[in-house]
């Protein structure tokens, strides 16, 4: 019996016994044990006794931190960093990306000092949240309204210009 | 300080707004208004990357006589788009208990086709069959778009040659491998009249005639002959593409993206909230999936206590049992509405 990764990475062995599976295990369990090898869930997982995000405070400036959150990209470093810019009470915010290889994004914001960096970066991520839930709420309401407006289309028109859609798919779309 | 502080709480008043012009089975296509484009940007990037499906990922090979090797059949194994109706309530494989997979993290499908006839015979994706337990009847399933309902072509036998093995499907993201990824593509577009000045255009003698205009170019007016460069302009209105592959429905692929991005941001109001740190975060050691701890239940509680002030305990609650004591199983799934 063989036993093959269907994911073609170079860095997962491919091997001729049914053992594969258990071997394969046992390494997305752990961090690669060669620092050269990164593994690609390492890009998201946190490994042991990781924080997603630390805070240490930039002693040259006043009312500055610096926050890092490992393991994550540009979608989170530059919502928060513009939203941040944004907020009241933030003079400055911004982040990089020390390593395109490496996941971790370094935020640094500076306030007036009425709050602080820690409350203002809570503040702008719960504003987000709602605005995410606002912009869910508002498309399931046009969605509906869409299919809605379609069947009544389909019904009333005899079935014309369909608009391009494929064959309806069997997975009940 | 010469910037409008009340700016965000304005948009914050009136939101983002959506305007869908049309929603099938393949595609949805939308226009996302008065948000920023890093709300947009992000929203796009999510949905390309981080939202959960299933798909192939250890195929065993017991025979295979075809005139493909074992790790080519794999990877075509691999690509091919599965149901992923439900994957919420499957654990990803490095969060389960068990020694390699099982059915609370796996869905195993199986595949044996042997040419008897004395032609040519093709392998099509509708011949792999999902057996044993699953979490629901649809997960896994492959997909089957085409109007024979066929599904891909995995490969060809000639008279005599055998294919049988073994597929275990896993949950996971595209950013560890492009075979999860939900959608078959998002467009992303602003500014169709380059008001805006963010692309510069190649052209040989005349920009404007050899650029054909973008279909959202009625959408928005065209800029007046003369009219002078506003510098303060911000891209306001996005037209988004989603494209589905056929795994998620593309109105699925939204929801979710949206639900992954404020999964995100909960995690690290978790995090960040709890100001001593030490009694919570140590019990989140252990390597996990992003979305593990905050996860289902956790977000499900989220959205409602969000605006009174005593959303700060409730987490603190939540972060007092530990990941694996909370069963993700069937959890309630009331997503972010």
């Amino acid at each position: 019996m063989r036993s093959t990764n269907a994911r073609h990475d170079d860095n997962v062995q491919t091997g001729l016994d049914s053992s594969v599976a258990a071997i394969f295990w046992c390494l997305s369990k752990e961090e690669s044990a060669n620092p050269a090898i990164l593994y690609r869930f390492e890009l998201f997982v946190l490994q042991d006794g990781e924080k997603k995000i630390s805070e240490k405070v930039v002693s040259g400036m006043s009312n500055c931190s610096d926050f890092l959150l490992l393991k994550e990209d540009h979608t989170l470093g530059n919502l928060l960093s513009v939203y941040l810019k944004m907020a009241p009470h933030v003079l400055m915010a911004g982040y990089k990306i020390g390593h395109p290889n490496v996941p971790e994004v370094l935020i640094r914001v500076q306030t007036d000092g009425s709050v602080t960096p820690r409350e203002a970066l809570v503040t702008v991520c719960k504003q987000l949240v709602a605005m995410y839930g606002q912009l869910g709420r508002e498309f399931q309401k046009e969605l509906a309204l869409r299919q809605y407006a379609d069947q009544g289309e389909n019904a009333g028109g005899g079935g014309g210009g369909g608009g391009g859609g494929g064959p309806s798919g069997q997975n009940g779309f | 300080m010469d910037y409008d502080p009340m700016v965000m709480d304005d948009a914050e008043a009136l939101g983002p707004v959506v305007k869908i012009s049309q929603a099938d089975s393949v595609r949805v296509k939308y226009e996302l208004s008065n948000a920023d484009i890093a709300f947009a940007n992000s929203l796009r990037r999510v949905m390309l990357g981080e939202i959960p499906t299933i798909a192939i990922d250890l195929v065993e090979v017991e025979e295979n006589s075809s005139v493909l090797a074992d790790e080519f059949i794999a990877h075509r194994l691999g690509l091919i788009p599965l149901n992923a109706e439900g994957v919420e309530s499957l654990l990803y494989g490095r969060d389960c208990d068990c020694d390699g997979f099982c059915e609370h993290c796996s869905v195993k499908l199986t595949l044996h086709a042997k040419c008897t006839g004395d032609e040519n015979m093709h392998v099509f994706a509708r011949d792999l069959v999902p057996t044993g337990e699953r979490v629901n009847h649809v997960l896994g399933t492959p997909v089957l778009s085409d109007a024979e309902g066929l599904g891909p072509l995995i490969l060809k036998l000639r008279p005599g040659q055998e294919v049988k093995l073994e597929c275990i499907a896993r949950k996971g993201i595209a950013k560890e491998h492009a075979k999860w990824a939900p959608s078959a593509a998002i467009g992303f577009e602003y500014d169709p009249h380059n008001k805006l000045h963010h692309l510069d255009l190649w052209y040989e003698s005349d920009a404007k005639a050899e650029w054909p205009p973008s279909e959202y170019a009625a959408w928005e007016e065209p800029p007046q002959e003369g009219e002078p460069f506003d510098y303060d302009a911000v891209p306001n209105r996005f037209y988004f593409n989603v494209e589905s592959a056929g795994n998620l429905s593309p109105d699925t692929i939204v929801s979710e993206g949206i639900k992954v991005l404020q999964q995100k941001l909960a995690g690290l109001i978790h995090e960040l909230a709890d100001e001593g740190g030490d009694g919570a975060n140590g019990e989140f050691n252990g390597p996990r999936s992003p979305e593990y701890g905050t996860g289902a239940d956790g977000f499900g509680g989220y959205t409602t206590p969000f605006g009174n002030a005593g959303n700060q305990s409730s987490w603190g609650g939540a972060g007092g049992t530990t990941p694996y004591g909370t069963t993700p199983y069937g959890a309630g799934q009331g997503s972010w509405s």
